[in-house]
């Protein structure tokens, strides 16, 4: 309580800011019950509602943006927690450990403390390119996302050309990665940004030539598109029927996403940092970030192009026939009314205060206050996993989003694993890789499909 | 061994060979350097292939060049001394010519003792910065007082025989604040002047 | 093209701008040439440019500085500039007296100390024609070669992080870490370590250090063959060595280049053998030579000399003489004038030394011949024609440890 006593001047900085959050949160709490009760959210919620139905695909693009976003931090963050604890694991050692449980949060800090730093401007740069640099490579990698399926009907915009949008837009990150090695100053960056130009511009061929045999087998440019094309049992994922297009593919999206070993445009053994050698702060951040997306973009589209998108590996229709279950929405939030408000405000306090009191009844050790804590976590463990299984049994977005994350970070993993294995390679060797090897083996790829669909075709004769 | 190097370099020997240990010691005059070392390296019956060491000395007289060489031939080191290189102006001969793995431990020498090795093709400090005057390892260079503004300036070195280039800067050397009264007294030698740098 | 600001703040005052020399961003030096090699050097021809390396770059062990003429990604000529660690060593044994001297060489070589400390040590030995104690020798022998281990433990971790390998390094250090907690156990310190005396060592064997060693050793050889499996097997690792800074026998010996560098190139020098000390002579161990003189043959010899150390440390175990750890000799000690040369082949080369004495209880000369130094100096005929990727690869083969290259 002493913390409700205290003056504001006296309090901590956690205090200042939770406290002043905990009193809007009661006030606005109050406001929405009345405004309720009298009828204006109903008439806003009309409002609203028109303004969007007239507009609508403007708003869609504003929400998808949004989201898509909203969603690379999170995710970038994850793989950044995941590449320091997998590369731990293999180095034996423990890896982050001290901010959160098992260091959670070490990725999430070391991105606050990014945003803490001084953001300086080297002297003889170029400073307003300087400056766009990291955000160019940044969009490049967030706006890929626009066309990912994520999950059935949960895609930012199906366009009917969406794996060529996808290399288009991908193929710009070399511009900023260019311009923040040119507009540096600095003789480590230049180098770094040329070598950033030379590869992705090399890699960008096979990346592009392996899905050839898949965009001939679906038909379509679409990533929706491609992922239909892939539903029922695992066996029907193209991988299966272009495995040497998902090698050429997965070995050019390690190159196109500067990963290891092919990581040579930012290699800190030789050019210190590469094109960001110069850049601190958010403005590095942002280069970081855009690293760690387009990690995800690039697990993202193999497993779109090659594992069947949010597909999951059995076919559930005939075990949900066999069952009598059908997916679907089963329960309706809209048809709840104020009651539900009403459960979330007084409810939740109620179950809370009685499992404090069995925990601080049944083990003596603890006080009321660790009680609480405890109960508090046990609590929403409990209620996120029941709105979990809820969502997973009702939507069918839910289930191909889980399916889909799966498969993504499964490749963000083998990413972070070769990371944690493979040395760099040189120059010479990774541009000789591409052309000599890499480009050929696609086209003979497509060469080979495309054979092969037509032998198909005269013999079925469709 | 002893017996073999009397009779080959009977003349060439500034002084008698000894044996100190499981050390061979030879004398060797400054001009007489390479055609021994050659003989020493080249010769079926020496074959002292490998430079243990080479090092400048300053006895505080006189300023020696000190080389350690080993053979297969032999189971002791052999130590070849060039004695009484004058402390202005020591100047030896090279054995990059032989070694050019010799190149940095003679260009150490010089930093160190300002030992100065003919035919060296780059023989400029290799510690101390470039705008450094003085030769620390000597044996007049005391060493309580900040090193740069030592009285022990020695010989003004190579680095300033050399023209200028046009496109070049200008040196800029740093000079050392004229040392005060209140400087303790053992380092009564003030330097005389301070040189300007070479225009 | 927007124009390029020249005008920075002085560093001695804040609010002064001073038009800066275009060399604050070049390495071209801003007086004249020293030499012609110098003149030679910084004179670039038409598509040559400067890339300064260091002092403070990620993998270049530490504060040396490298100025690479790079003409491309292609190394052309490139000019080592040392100092940046120097400490006068030499010259502040000069003024203290023997036994200072053993703690002033001590962090010359920091990845192996003990071999660095050795030096004042034996000349001092040899000066005054000192029979050490055998159970000294054989300590001093089986300590050195513990040292060795964790040091080329390093190596490799070193070797692959240059290469842009993340995870060998931590493997190299799990060993390094046991030899070193072992060896605080032995001699209280974990870098530095103090331990030898002239006429012995500091301290007994104890029950710690052997039971920590007896377990180590129990399955040494197991490990380190899972460690170097990673890189051993690797394609990548063995495509970035393998013919990389090839070094003949003739070009080792003309460059005078020692230890596991010269032996990579097939010839057998080593001072264990050549000039045998402490307990070496009652050792049985090879020496390890391969042919090819590359990168990959350097690692792979230092590979090698692990498990002939690990041979060694056996022997000298199963062998341990009863007896004194150290000669009668008084603690105020005045060494008899004389000169005296030693040298012990440590995990970098012949670590030597020179020694003069004036008959009182200081050195008159101690000069310190560091394997590093000498090894060093051969990256400018190993990296030019190469890429700037394995200047660090090829640096890194060498193993320059800048402690003691700087002296």
């Amino acid at each position: 309580m002493s913390v409700i006593t205290r003056p504001f001047q006296r309090m901590t900085l956690a205090g200042k800011i939770i406290v002043p959050l905990l009193i809007l949160g009661a006030v606005l709490t109050v406001l929405l019950l009345v405004a309720w009760e009298i009828g204006l959210i109903p008439w806003l919620i009309d409002i609203v509602a028109d303004v969007v139905t007239s507009n609508i695909d403007i708003v869609r693009f504003i929400i998808a943006a949004t989201a898509i976003l909203l969603f690379t931090v999170p995710t970038a963050f994850v793989i950044i927690f995941m590449e320091l604890k997998v590369i731990a694991f293999l180095a034996s050692r423990i890896g982050p450990n001290r901010t959160g449980p098992w260091g959670i949060l070490a990725s999430t800090v070391a991105g606050f403390k990014v945003l803490a730093k001084e953001d300086y401007t080297p002297t003889g740069a170029d400073a307003p390119v300087f400056t766009v640099a990291p955000i160019v490579t940044y969009l490049a990698a967030v706006l890929t996302l626009l066309v990912i399926p994520f999950a059935p009907g949960l895609v930012g915009y199906d366009m009917n050309i969406g794996l060529l949008y996808f290399f288009a837009v991908s193929g710009l990150s070399v511009v900023g990665l260019m311009m923040g090695g040119w507009a540096s100053f600095n003789k480590y960056s230049l180098l770094g940004g040329l070598r950033a130009a030379a590869q992705i511009v090399s890699y960008e061929l096979p990346l592009v030539l392996a899905p050839v045999g898949v965009i001939m087998l679906a038909g379509t440019l679409s990533l929706n598109g491609i992922v239909e094309h892939q539903s029922g049992w695992f066996w029907n994922w193209y991988v299966f029927q272009q495995p040497l297009a998902f090698i050429v593919f997965f070995i050019a999206a390690t190159a196109e996403g500067n990963r290891t070993p092919f990581d040579l445009t930012e290699a800190d053994s030789e050019i210190v940092a590469g094109f960001a050698t110069e850049y601190s702060g958010m403005r590095f951040g942002f280069f970081f970030f855009a690293e760690y997306v387009g990690v995800f973009v690039l697990s993202a589209l193999t497993t779109v192009l090659f594992f069947g998108g949010w597909n999951s590996p059995i076919d559930p229709r005939p075990i949900l026939d066999f069952f009598n279950v059908s997916i679907g929405q089963t329960m309706n939030l809209a048809n709840l009314d104020i009651w539900l408000l009403w459960a979330l405000v007084i409810g939740v306090p109620l179950i809370i205060a009685a499992a404090t009191f069995v925990i601080y009844t049944f083990n003596s050790s603890w006080g009321i206050i660790k009680s609480a804590v405890v109960a508090f976590i046990l609590f929403n463990v409990f209620a996120i996993s029941a709105v979990a299984i809820w969502a997973f049994i009702s939507f069918e977005v839910v289930v191909g989003l889980f399916w889909f994350l799966l498969k993504a970070f499964t490749f963000a993993f083998v990413f972070v694993w070769m990371r944690g294995t493979l040395p760099r390679v040189r120059i010479d060797q990774l541009m000789g890789f591409a052309w000599k090897w890499l480009i050929e083996i696609s086209l003979l790829n497509a060469f080979v499909t495309a054979g092969a669909i037509l032998v198909v075709q005269q013999v079925t004769g469709s | 061994m002893k017996r073999r190097l009397e009779q080959v370099f009977a003349d060439q020997f500034a002084a008698p060979v000894r044996q100190i240990n499981d050390q061979t010691e030879i004398w060797v005059n400054a001009k007489d350097l390479p055609a021994v070392m050659t003989r020493l390296h080249d010769d079926e019956q020496f074959e002292f292939e490998i430079l243990a060491d080479l090092c400048g000395v300053d006895t505080g007289t006189e300023m020696w060049s000190v080389y350690h060489l080993w053979s297969p031939r032999s189971p002791d080191w052999l130590r070849v001394i060039v004695p009484s290189l004058k402390r202005d102006d020591p100047r030896v001969p090279s054995v990059t010519f032989i070694w050019p793995g010799a190149e940095w431990p003679e260009r150490e020498a010089y930093d160190m003792f300002g030992i100065i090795y003919e035919g060296n093709r780059d023989l400029r400090r290799i510690y101390m910065p470039p705008d450094y005057t003085s030769f620390p390892l000597r044996k007049d260079f005391l060493l309580p007082d900040d090193a740069s503004r030592s009285p022990g300036e020695g010989v003004r070195h190579v680095e300033q025989t050399h023209q200028p280039a046009e496109n070049m800067r200008q040196p800029q050397i740093r000079m050392a604040p004229q040392l005060g009264d209140n400087q303790i007294s053992t380092l009564s030698q003030l330097p005389e002047e301070t040189e300007a740098p070479p225009a | 093209m927007t124009e390029v600001k020249t005008e920075v703040r002085s560093l001695d005052d804040p609010n002064i701008w001073v038009d800066t020399p275009a060399t604050i961003y070049d390495a071209i030096p801003p007086y004249p040439p020293r030499t012609e090699r110098e003149a030679e050097f910084y004179h670039l021809r038409d598509g040559e440019m400067l890339l300064n390396l260091g002092p403070q770059h990620p993998s270049t062990h530490g504060v040396l500085r490298v100025v690479l003429k790079i003409d491309g990604e292609r190394v052309v000529d490139l000019d080592p500039v040392l100092g940046y660690l120097h400490r006068g060593v030499e010259k502040l044994c000069e003024v203290g007296d023997w036994h200072i001297a053993i703690s002033q060489c001590d962090p010359l070589e920091y990845v192996a100390s003990l071999f660095s400390e050795a030096m004042p040590v034996m000349a001092a030995e040899k000066l005054l024609d000192l029979q050490v104690p055998k159970r000294a020798q054989y300590i001093r022998t089986l300590v050195w070669e513990l040292n060795r281990i964790a040091s080329h433990g390093l190596f490799i971790g070193w070797l692959a992080l240059d290469l842009g390998g993340l995870t060998p390094l931590l493997y190299g250090f799990i060993e390094r870490d046991e030899i070193v907690e072992m060896l605080a156990s032995l001699t209280g310190q974990r870098m530095l370590f103090n331990y030898l005396r002239i006429g012995g060592v500091n301290r007994d064997l104890n029950h710690d250090f052997l039971s920590r060693l007896g377990d180590w050793m129990s399955r040494a050889a197991v490990e380190l063959e899972q460690e170097t499996r990673l890189l051993n097997e690797n394609e990548i690792f063995i495509r970035r060595t393998k013919g990389m800074g090839v070094m003949t026998p003739e070009m080792a010996l003309r460059m005078r280049v020692t230890g596991p560098n010269l032996r990579a190139a097939g010839i057998p020098y080593d001072i264990r053998r050549a000039h045998p000390y402490a307990a070496y002579p009652d050792m049985e161990f090879d020496i390890p030579t391969r042919a090819e003189g590359d990168s990959y043959a350097r690692y792979m010899l230092r590979v090698d000399e692990i498990r002939e150390s690990i041979k060694i440390i056996d022997q000298c175990l199963h062998e341990m003489p009863d007896g004194p750890i150290m000669a009668r000799i008084p603690r105020l000690i005045r060494i008899p004038p004389g000169r005296a040369f030693v040298a012990v082949e440590s995990p970098r080369g012949e670590y030597a030394c020179y020694a003069m004495s004036d008959g009182s209880d200081q050195p008159f000369r101690l000069r310190i011949s560091d394997p590093s130094f000498w090894n060093l100096q051969s990256v400018g005929e190993l990296v030019p024609g190469n890429l700037i990727a394995d200047t660090m690869a090829v640096m890194a083969s060498l193993d320059p440890v800048m402690g003691g290259v700087d002296k």
